[in-house]
């Protein structure tokens, strides 16, 4: 049986958890993501509250796009992009039950096994609306398909 | 003249899921009065209400990012009452394989990524063994932190290959599971088990399982730590050294009582046995009171909210009966916590790896208790060497699936009545009631592990588990009270589960 996670490089991990309002960003692009009509070549992940564990979707992609609720950043339009080394910065000092995206990009460096691939977060900062949510799916796509340059 | 002094502080305790704060009364330097307050009103109970019969295998494994299979179990096993399904032998193996894997993972994380994290703190900077502490637990690149991230990344993969779906899967229905694996997929999970036992046992444990499991007393104990370097340096030989050292076997006793809801049913005709030959599950449930093991039977559960924020009988309430009505007007006086306050038999217990292993009646645990008593030390060791209870069952069990057999019954539709689901997540005992009404929920009540474990006073204004565990614990330093963190992590709280709660400070909101 082939391995389908090997074939697609590309991926969207689409982070949070869809039963609390706040935290809901991620899963509402990912509803609207798995209707698009993606290129073969994404895979789009319900990343859900899989905290350290979405180290395993890591492996086997050449770049990565996290769509996550983010709190307390300098947004356009609400919404944000980092880099990995930005994004880690944000991690909790110690591991802990609610360790998420910032502390994986921490220790992803020590823990992977291969190349690392190009990894960026889309975050989304505050209520989240349609259009929000739209822009986000837009630019998650565009970033899995084309990259992005912070400067 | 009095001249004791006095102080309160308040420890806002991080690396839980969910925000816990732990409020102490210092008197001379000792905790002379503890509150744990749950911090978060969350609701998932209302959630269920009036969804499809089904939803709570959607809905609850989703409540934690940790403890995710667990209550997938226990939603699957309260359908499995109600509906009457026959869980066939390969369905009932599956789920455990799964639970076993949530397990193993959590244990090792708790233990050497958020427990063993108090062990670099300053208070010990002059330790002899602190050096080499930071060396393995420094937070990121300590080699123990990496090591232990590395190679626990991969076992749960397991659910992805039964489950066709991860994370938060919902593959287990009521008569089974949703998913037919193949050799193909049993041979990775073998895979995946086998490199597991093979890391944990040259690295954790220094020693082979079948070693480890001859240490039966506290003096066995100590030959096995100096018996060689490898037991010596090994991460269990290196807690055990460090942990005495800063005195973890002298904090956290508690009140010595325990409870199980027991886990992982043993399929008919399975090589694999308990220790306790009297029970149909591997790790059996009971309740503790005064070393005395009694039978576990769930009418005698109630909750108690007399210091919860909510509103219904503070006597307590089976939880077939209870109801989850947050009430806090902010003028109470004594409400203190939204968690409410599980109690056996009008009694509060501790649950968790050490409960289960006093319960099963393990030898080595059975002496700890008895001669030093349930610790902070203790509580951990017993989390550490949990995998050592459970990847031989995992060996065997995967050995034991056979792709030709069903792996689903099919069971009547969901009808009116109600059940209960009852096993263990990683931290403990973890219980779903659900009553079914014209095929929508109608009642849904969740106790999880730490629910029991960090519990507010209940009606009888007896303090919970850890709160009982922080009395008599000396602080040095009121500034930096490492000593809380011990004595509270040593249960592994997760508040995002036991709050019926939303939490504050969460998974993903980065503040800067």
């Amino acid at each position: 049986m082939e391995n389908i996670e090997n074939e697609c490089k590309k991926k969207i991990i689409c982070v949070g958890n869809r039963f609390k309002p706040e935290d809901s960003a991620g899963p509402m692009v990912y509803d609207q993501l798995v209707n698009n009509r993606l290129s073969g070549d994404i895979e789009v992940i319900d990343g859900g509250l899989a905290g350290l564990n979405l180290l395993r979707f890591i492996h086997g992609a050449d770049r990565i796009v996290f769509i996550d609720a983010v709190n307390g950043f300098k947004t356009f339009n609400g919404l944000i992009v980092l880099n990995a080394e930005d994004a880690s910065k944000h991690a909790d000092t110690i591991f802990g039950h609610s360790a998420g995206i910032a502390y994986c990009l921490r220790v992803l460096p020590e823990v992977h096994d291969g190349k690392l691939p190009e990894i960026f977060v889309v975050g989304i900062e505050g209520a989240t609306d349609p259009d929000k949510i739209l822009k986000a799916n837009e630019i998650s796509l565009k970033i899995a398909t084309h990259g992005y340059s912070l400067n | 003249m009095n001249h004791s002094r006095t102080k309160i502080i308040n420890a806002p305790l991080n690396r839980v899921e969910g925000d816990l704060e732990i409020r102490v009364r210092l008197e001379d330097d000792r905790i002379s009065e503890a509150w744990s307050v749950g911090v978060m009103f969350r609701g998932i109970e209302n959630m269920l209400k009036n969804r499809g019969a089904l939803d709570g295998l959607v809905v609850t494994p989703r409540i934690c990012g940790i403890c995710s299979t667990a209550h997938l179990t226990a939603a699957a096993k309260a359908l499995d009452a109600i509906s009457g399904a026959k869980v066939p032998a390969n369905a009932i193996i599956v789920r455990n394989l799964a639970l076993m894997a949530e397990h193993v993972q959590s244990d090792m994380r708790h233990g050497f990524l958020m427990y063993t994290a108090d062990f670099v703190n300053s208070a010990y900077r002059e330790r002899s063994l602190y050096d080499e502490a930071v060396k393995r637990y420094e937070p990121f690149k300590g080699k123990t932190v990496i090591d232990v991230i590395k190679h626990t990344k991969e076992i749960l993969e397991m659910v992805a290959i039964f489950g066709g779906q991860w994370p938060h899967s919902s593959y287990m229905v009521p008569g089974g599971i949703a998913s037919n694996p193949n050799m193909n997929d049993i041979m990775q999970c073998k895979y995946l088990i086998d490199k597991f036992a093979s890391w944990y046992e040259k690295r954790i444990l220094g020693c082979s399982i079948q070693r480890w499991l001859t240490v039966q007393n506290n003096e066995d104990l100590d030959t096995w730590l100096d018996e060689s370097e490898s037991h010596h340096n090994s991460e269990l030989g290196f807690y055990i050294r460090y942990a005495r050292d800063i005195g973890l076997d002298k904090i956290g006793q508690g009140h010595s009582n325990f409870i199980s809801f027991g886990q992982l049913d043993l399929p008919e005709s399975s090589k694999v046995m308990g220790r306790s030959r009297n029970s149909n599950l591997l790790i059996p449930a009971g309740f503790v009171r005064n070393t005395e093991i009694e039978p576990f039977d769930q009418k005698k559960i109630f909750e108690h909210v007399a210091f919860s924020w909510y509103a219904d009988d503070n006597g307590g309430k089976h939880p077939f009966s209870g109801e989850t009505h947050p009430y806090a007007t902010g003028e109470e006086s004594e409400k203190y916590s939204w968690t409410k306050a599980p109690r056996y038999d009008g009694t509060p217990a501790e649950t968790g790896p050490l409960a289960e292993m006093i319960i099963s009646g393990h030898p080595l645990f059975t002496d700890l208790v008895n001669t030093i008593g349930a610790s902070a030390f203790v509580r951990e060791l017993a989390r550490l060497t949990r995998p050592a209870e459970l990847i031989p069952a995992m060996k065997q069990w995967i050995m034991e699936l056979d792709p030709q057999e069903k792996f689903y019954t099919h069971s009547p539709n969901i009808t009116d009545g109600e059940g209960f689901g009852l096993t263990q997540a990683s931290r403990g005992a973890l219980g779903h009631w659900v009553s079914i009404s014209d095929k929508k929920i109608a009642h849904y009540q969740i106790i999880t592990p730490t629910a029991w474990n960090g519990s507010p006073r209940d009606a009888d204004s007896i303090r919970g588990p850890w709160e009982e565990a922080l009395i008599n614990t000396p602080v040095k330093d009121s500034e930096n009270p490492v000593e809380i963190g011990h004595v509270v992590r040593s249960f592994d709280p997760c508040l995002v589960c036991a709050v019926h709660a939303i939490q504050g400070k969460k998974e993903n909101i980065w503040k800067i």
